[in-house]
């Protein structure tokens, strides 16, 4: 009978891999969070209530999913930048990182160091911004409407200094094999100790107006506890993972470009509950200024030099090396488009805004990679809900939903 | 290595006397705002931004500098940029021949700004504005005429330049800048 | 004059008559459309932005509303099949009316001519009046037949358990003082600046703490939280009738300010009302109107500032908390009795 399904065989009975079901219990009501629903994003909840009470949570991702590491099989190595991106706009560079220097590891260069910290300055503006996303994504949740705006509009300032540095507010394709593609313009640095200074102002406000707001705070302090060991068997990463206490941190256990080099701490909270989870972005949002500011002191005392490989640069011709010097604009060389990397496999990794991110690049020696797999930092949180929302009554989904910042593009890729 | 992790611990907040005071102090922050916005918004068809030289906006072709190589077609990551045939005179020896030229289709142009920064004689350039209307997909895709001229701008034909300038105290401070057609 | 004009003017001034549809519905409707308009600029103000602009810049976008009440009346009323179709559609208009009835016990002058009804039980019969609509909004939740309204439908009828004591008492503890029922007698007693909110303020932080928990507003928007049960029990309605909905809560919250500006922050006093329609009636409502309005925009404010709490929290907070705080203004108002304040 393999095949057939007779006529009183149950629906629960049916096994399609990928389309299972499952009996609902009799005093059990199921409501479908999503993916239209104004609580959801890009996603499904499943949750079956017991009154008031959630007994069952099923994540149902892959709202978004674009295919995105078989799309990079298909075309020149660099680009895939630009498509890569497209998983986290807002954390642009942050996310197409480790994919650039993955290949930079086949092709065995290092960008000269001008371009690290470059690089590690548009990594903090963007993780700055899309914290403050998160916060604004969290803050309407919660119905605290004040603090939807007010990060968005904080967000602006540093979409503005990204748009000022790279050309582009979103999507900078900001770094590439060998360096970057900007030198930094000029009284940018002035600009951006200004954007710290009112960061650091408006944090205080922040800080009165909802992560102390009693009223945020009933609704968050031991909500969503992710026990330690919980994380780490799931393998939560990013402030989810330290707000439970584990000390983990891309830039500090595998450090990358020049997070060795500067002076910041990486906090750790122990509570695990959403309100830790607020307070370890607002820590780690106090610590990107810090990094920021030493980049900005760095980047005044050196003179503007190649951002560029030697490889890349040296053949450049004197119409480039004019640009460079009149704008910053690298140009970049015609072999970047039908650039072969040499054959070989390379794991790297770096660490988002929410978490840790990883790109297994290999080559086959041609000028398209032979194979990209991506593991992103949301598509592990998102496991989350099904172990730590049931329990939960269902005014804490939006609450524990947003306190993760879970971002379904990044996860569905 | 300097990083290092730094133990933190969620400040203390039960209590009555520490709820009290986190409601005056969020309503105090609620009613400072209320007197001094410090606004930034900006009244978009009014006002544009004028935005910086460096701003990949809308993408133009000088034909006098273009040497044909290609190279923009085949960097572009989202086939936007495609070769097309046309004849070309040479101005020095009179010869006319076919020569293969790009040409952009927004409908697919990601702005990445790949095209303009590979082109080796810096014959194709951005424009520093992003807000432009096409009738109809028809016309997003660019002819060669088209493409060398820059597109047309309506919100600078109306509107007021404003640039925002970053501040200590208010973020984003609007300043109105020079330009624009009124 | 001729006699028919003036018969006609007798009748729309006849204060059963002018009390509902002016004073009930026409200029709270008026307040209501001000504060939905003050509410989106308060809040665009303290959020750092412009708010309500582009249909009418001159005036701040005061006409935004107008522009939205037009679309509300164009937009098509979708009536979903699986709905039942009669309480569906009669639930809203049945607490729009009821939202609003409780005015006529309340009395806007102490010119005895111009009392709608008797007013010795006026209290009473406004506060009995005011509780009846919160089930048409659980009747609504339930003939939609739709998950999120059903909880939203849920949420009310929890949240009905919590508040409607805590408005009782509160209300109730100016009786307690003053030793009436009577909503004229109570606002003469508070003359001369003896306001019961000054002198009682256990029991007017209650009674807007209750009128908040009532009225869904923040931080106890709750029945309609947007993130978990889309729009509460309005979830499947559309076109006027949504707005209807809407309109009806803002009405129930005027009415409850107004209630408010009565019992505890002296009525039309300071003024005096005298004989006549217009010194007699209209000056002493529009006084009381005024308090009101400012009652509001406090109210208003608070959704810049505040989310939203849980259900279970905002229950705990309003029996642990706000009904003892009541019980205690009521004990504050029996002392004031006692001492021979009123």
């Amino acid at each position: 009978m393999s095949g057939i399904v007779r006529g009183n065989v149950g629906f629960n009975d049916l096994k399609i891999p990928g389309m299972w079901s499952r009996k609902i219990g009799k005093d059990l009501y199921e409501v479908f969070i999503g993916p239209q629903h104004p609580g959801s994003g890009h996603m499904r909840i499943i949750i079956r209530i017991d009154g008031d009470i959630i007994v069952e949570a099923e994540p149902d991702m892959g709202y978004v999913h674009r295919t995105m590491e078989k799309l990079s099989e298909g075309r020149a190595w660099i680009k895939a930048i630009p498509l890569f991106e497209r998983m986290a706009i807002h954390d642009a560079c942050n996310v197409t990182l480790p994919y650039v220097r993955a290949v930079e590891k086949l092709l065995g260069i290092e960008a000269p160091l001008r371009a690290k910290y470059l690089r590690v300055l548009l990594c903090e503006i963007n993780r700055i911004a899309a914290f403050l996303y998160g916060f604004g994504i969290f803050g309407v949740f919660l119905g605290h409407s004040t603090m939807y705006m007010w990060p968005f509009g904080d967000r602006e300032v540093w979409v503005e200094l990204a748009e000022w540095l790279t050309g582009a507010r979103l999507t900078h394709t900001y770094p590439v094999f060998g360096g970057v593609r900007r030198d930094v313009p000029e009284g940018f640095t002035d600009s951006l100790r200004k954007a710290i200074r009112y960061m650091r102002r408006r944090l205080e406000d922040y800080r009165k107006i909802f992560v102390d707001n009693p009223v945020i705070r009933a609704r968050l302090e031991d909500v969503g506890v992710i026990p330690r060991n919980l994380a780490i068997e799931l393998g939560i990463t990013g402030p989810n993972l330290r707000a439970s206490g584990v000390r983990y941190d891309v830039r500090k256990n595998h450090p990358y470009e020049v997070y060795d080099e500067l002076d910041f701490e990486i906090p750790v909270f122990q509570e695990g509950d959403a309100y830790a989870r607020v307070h370890q972005r607002v820590q780690e949002i106090l610590q990107s200024l810090r990094i920021l500011e030493q980049v900005a002191d760095w980047l005044d005392k050196h003179p503007r030099e190649p951002v560029m490989h030697e490889r890349f640069w040296k053949t450049a011709p004197p119409l480039y090396k004019k640009i460079f010097q009149e704008t910053g604009r690298v140009k970049l060389g015609a072999v970047m488009a039908i650039m072969k990397i040499p054959q070989g496999k390379a794991y790297e990794r770096g660490e988002t805004a929410r978490g840790e991110i990883s790109y297994y690049v290999e080559s086959d020696g041609g000028n398209k990679p032979y194979r990209i797999r991506i593991h992103s930092a949301s598509a592990r949180n998102a496991l989350v809900y099904k172990y730590i929302v049931p329990g939960h009554r269902v005014m804490d989904l939006p609450a524990i939903y947003g306190s993760i910042d879970y971002f379904p593009p990044e996860a569905d890729r | 290595m300097p990083v290092e992790f730094a133990e933190k611990t969620v400040p203390p907040g039960r209590g009555i006397f520490k709820r009290f005071k986190g409601n005056i102090e969020a309503i105090a922050i609620g009613v400072k705002y209320f007197f001094d916005p410090k606004r930034s918004t900006l009244i978009y068809p009014k006002e544009y931004i004028k935005l910086r030289e460096n701003y990949r906006g809308f993408i133009v072709l000088n034909a006098k500098k273009c040497i044909n190589c290609g190279s923009c077609a085949r960097i572009c990551p989202a086939a936007a940029m495609k070769l097309i045939r046309r004849p070309y005179t040479d101005p020095k020896t009179g010869k006319t021949r076919m020569k293969l030229w790009p040409v952009i289709n927004y409908n697919r142009c990601i702005f990445c700004g790949y095209c303009v920064d590979v082109c080796p004689t810096e014959a194709l350039h951005h424009v520093n504005y992003h807000d432009v209307v096409f009738d109809n997909m028809e016309e997003m895709d660019q002819t060669l005429e088209s493409f060398q001229q820059a597109p047309e701008h309506p919100t600078a034909k109306e509107g007021i330049p404003v640039r925002y300038i970053i501040d200590e105290e208010k973020g984003l401070v609007k300043v109105r800048v020079e330009g624009g057609e009124q | 004059m001729s006699p028919i004009i003036s018969d006609i003017i007798k009748i729309i001034i006849w204060p059963p008559l002018w009390q509902l549809i002016v004073l009930g519905l026409l200029l709270p409707l008026g307040v209501v459309v001000f504060i939905i308009w003050f509410e989106r600029k308060t809040a665009a103000r303290v959020q750092r932005r412009i708010g309500p602009y582009h249909v009418s810049p001159r005036i701040a976008g005061g006409l935004q509303l107008v522009a939205d009440l037009m679309r509300y009346m164009f937009q098509e009323i979708i009536i979903p099949k699986t709905v039942d179709v009669a309480p569906f559609i009669m639930a809203p208009l049945i607490a729009l009316i009821l939202s609003i009835l409780p005015v006529v016990a309340m009395p806007f002058t102490s010119n005895a001519s111009y009392f709608p009804i008797g007013m010795r039980y006026s209290l009473i019969v406004a506060l009995a009046l005011i509780t009846l609509s919160p089930i048409f909004v659980i009747v609504a939740g339930w003939a939609s037949n739709n998950k999120f309204s059903l909880i939203g439908g849920m949420r009310e009828a929890y949240l009905i358990t919590a508040y409607e004591l805590i408005v009782m008492v509160s209300f109730l503890s100016a009786s307690a003082a003053t030793g009436s029922f009577d909503l004229v007698k109570i606002v003469e007693a508070q003359a001369g600046g003896k306001w019961l909110g000054l002198l009682n303020p256990l029991a007017l932080l209650a009674a807007l703490i209750g009128v908040l928990l009532s009225t869904s507003g923040f931080p106890f928007e709750i029945p309609e939280s947007e993130h978990e049960v889309v729009a509460g029990a309005y979830t499947e309605y559309s076109g006027l009738v949504y707005g209807i909905n809407m309109g009806a809560a803002y009405l129930k919250r005027m009415v409850y300010s107004i209630l408010i500006a009565l019992v505890f922050l002296g009525g039309w006093r300071p003024y005096t009302p005298g004989p006549g329609f217009v010194s007699g009636y209209l000056i002493p409502s529009i006084v009381v109107f005024i308090k009101a309005t400012i009652l509001m925009m406090i109210f208003s404010f608070l959704r810049a500032v505040y989310g939203r709490y849980r259900l279970d929290q905002a229950l705990d907070i309003a029996w642990k908390y706000i009904f003892p705080l009541a019980v205690a203004g009521f004990g504050l108002s029996l002392a004031l009795a006692y001492l021979g304040i009123y």
